[in-house]
């Protein structure tokens, strides 16, 4: 584990950003509210720790890069962006109004710390792809991460990029998949099973690490050995908790939710009360 | 195993030529990237019939055969871009366009990043059947917002097309086609951006035409000369941004137009030339020569030209057309 890093110092970093997805959902009463508090410590962990980027210069093209491809998973996303500093933690009190650039699928027209315009499923691979081996020729020691949703790799691009990472390999990429087990039509396992996942990746020239996607120690862990692994591209199934760190939330298996005033400010209180 | 037995070629089986095939887009395409480090070059495993052989052989760091993936191959592109660098991606004009739209609208245009579409087999002219023709893709092309097109008469504007899309900051589509045989020596005119280009003066009506229908226009203009009719004849070359200018002063100085593209009538350069005319209010004698909103058939380019109606005869019969409505 990168010992640079305080998991406590990290752990009430992903409370904060949970609270934040909670109070972006609020207003609107519905949205992707699991999904982010699900997938707050792959962002904490990548953000505030792995990644390497300075957001008063989010163009640096040494910066490591991290593509969002679930780009709908957006109130974590901007919480996240928020908290870095790539712009006012304030602006997240716009998410989904009319004429925000705080829509629900992120756009790179909010700048240019949203690597690529992701909403239609699958693309965000390839373009990171793309830019590693752009980065190989140009002699960068720029790293590239790319969250990806469950569900989403069941488009068939996803396996095309991932044949093209294996076989090139790419050790400059990280494909790490959100896998909270939950699509928009139900349980992965009632519409498409990725299983074996695991061994359908290695098959493809990954390096593959499977972790606890709620263990920021865990992700540390899995992001060095990636780092360290050699002539292959990472893969790491991380397993999330949709809902995790709201007790009332915490395993509901909806792609989309409805979020009363009542339950959304009882998940305030619970995480408040974790700071 | 006899000497004589060699590998066939791609292009070789698509042209059914067994002569070396002249590369002048290929060659235009690896002189510029000797000039700007920034152009790299992707192809979908269709290295030889894009004429990028010698790319791949001589900048092989800069060259990505990504195997049969085209989605994955624009997304790649739109990854080196965002690096910095300029990717033209190949493959046949069939696939490089309708199968990855969504790729190319999020992962080039949108962002309006330097992404170069290059297909080859333009509308009919190939062997390869309705599986490889691309008789839609200007049309569906032309709508996507920050993106220009741009399709060559012949070989002679090959090395114009790779200029032309450098010129243009963001996404290009060049819709191309393998010459069979070394073109004969022309002058070329210059092409630019949004230019169309006078190939043959006239005062009666006015031919706007591209790829290989301009060679079929100019031969319709010969032969409507000899009946006594002077058909102007236009090389638009860059079928967008479209030549407005050129389109209205056309309307106004010959007062008839027929437009001729190996193509759809629905959505493409003919479309395009009444979307001007009709947007300035221009009304006069119109008719749009190409493929009349059917599916077509693999065979020999002339075969082909001749059943759908897209050659030379079948332009001087739609220009005879609009003279008798002009003079009525």
């Amino acid at each position: 584990m990168n010992a640079k890093h305080n998991v406590k110092d990290l752990e009430s970093i992903a409370t904060r950003l949970r609270l934040h997805v909670v109070d972006m959902v609020a207003p609107s009463g519905q949205g992707y509210v699991q999904q982010g508090l699900g997938a707050a410590d792959i962002f904490t962990s990548l953000y505030f720790a792995e990644a390497t980027m300075d957001p008063t210069n989010p163009e640096w093209p040494d910066r490591d890069r991290i593509f969002l491809t679930t780009a709908h998973n957006t109130a974590i996303f901007y919480a996240t962006l928020a908290e870095r500093g790539f712009f006012p933690v304030d602006d997240l009190k716009t998410y989904v109004t009319d004429g925000s650039t705080l829509e629900i699928n992120s756009s790179e027209r909010m700048g240019p710390f949203v690597e690529a315009t992701c909403g239609s499923l699958g693309q965000g691979l390839s373009v990171a792809i793309g830019c590693a081996i752009a980065a190989k020729r140009q002699g960068r020691a720029s790293r590239f991460y790319v969250i990806v949703g469950d569900g989403e790799m069941q488009e068939g691009q996803i396996w095309e990029a991932a044949m093209l990472a294996g076989a090139r390999g790419l050790d400059n990429l990280c494909f790490i998949v959100d896998y909270n087990f939950v699509q928009s039509e139900g349980p992965m396992d009632l519409v498409m099973s990725l299983d074996p996942l695991m061994d359908k990746m290695e098959s493809f020239g990954f390096a593959c690490q499977e972790v606890d996607g709620n263990d920021l120690s865990a992700l540390l862990s899995a992001y060095d050995v990636a780092r360290e692994t050699k002539g292959k591209p990472s893969f790491i199934k991380a397993n999330t908790l949709m809902g995790k760190g709201v007790e009332s939330l915490e395993g509901l298996m909806f792609h989309q939710l409805r979020f009363p005033p009542e339950v959304a400010s009882s998940a305030r209180a619970e995480l408040e009360a974790q700071l | 195993m006899s000497d004589t037995l060699t590998q066939l070629e791609a292009a070789d089986f698509i042209n059914r030529s067994f002569k070396p095939l002249p590369r002048s887009y290929g060659d235009a395409l690896l002189a510029a990237a000797h000039n700007d480090p920034r152009i790299v070059a992707l192809c979908a495993d269709l290295v030889t019939p894009t004429e990028t052989d010698r790319f791949r052989d001589e900048l092989p760091d800069r060259f990505h055969n990504v195997g049969i993936a085209e989605a994955n191959m624009i997304g790649m592109a739109g990854g080196m871009a965002r690096s910095g660098e300029i990717p033209f991606c190949h493959s046949f004009c069939a696939f490089i366009t309708k199968r990855v739209l969504d790729q190319i609208t999020m992962q080039a245009a949108y962002p309006n990043l330097p992404v170069k579409i290059v297909g080859f087999l333009p509308g009919v002219a190939t062997l390869l059947g309705v599986s490889h023709q691309a008789i839609e893709d200007v049309a569906i092309m032309r709508a996507v917002p920050n993106m220009a097109i741009f399709e060559p008469s012949g070989p002679e504007y090959h090395a114009a097309m790779v200029k032309l899309a450098l010129d243009w900051d963001g996404p290009a589509y060049l819709r191309m086609k393998r010459p069979e045989t070394t073109p004969d020596a022309i002058e070329p005119q210059s092409l630019e951006i949004g230019k169309g280009v006078i190939r043959r003066e006239g005062r009666d009506l006015t031919i706007i035409s591209a790829g290989l229908c301009v060679s079929e226009a100019l031969q319709a203009a010969h032969t409507l000369a000899v009946e006594g009719v002077e058909a102007r004849v236009v090389d638009m070359a860059s079928l967008k941004p479209i030549d407005q200018g050129l389109i209205l002063e056309s309307a106004a100085s010959t007062g008839a137009i027929v437009t001729a593209e190996n193509h759809s009538i629905i959505g493409g350069l003919g479309s395009a030339v009444a979307e001007v005319l009709m947007d300035k209010g221009v009304g006069l004698p119109f008719k749009r020569v190409g493929i009349q909103d059917r599916f077509c058939e693999g065979g020999t380019t002339p075969y082909l030209m001749n059943k759908f109606d897209l050659d030379a005869v079948a332009i001087a019969k739609a220009a005879r057309g609009v003279m008798q409505k002009k003079k009525g």
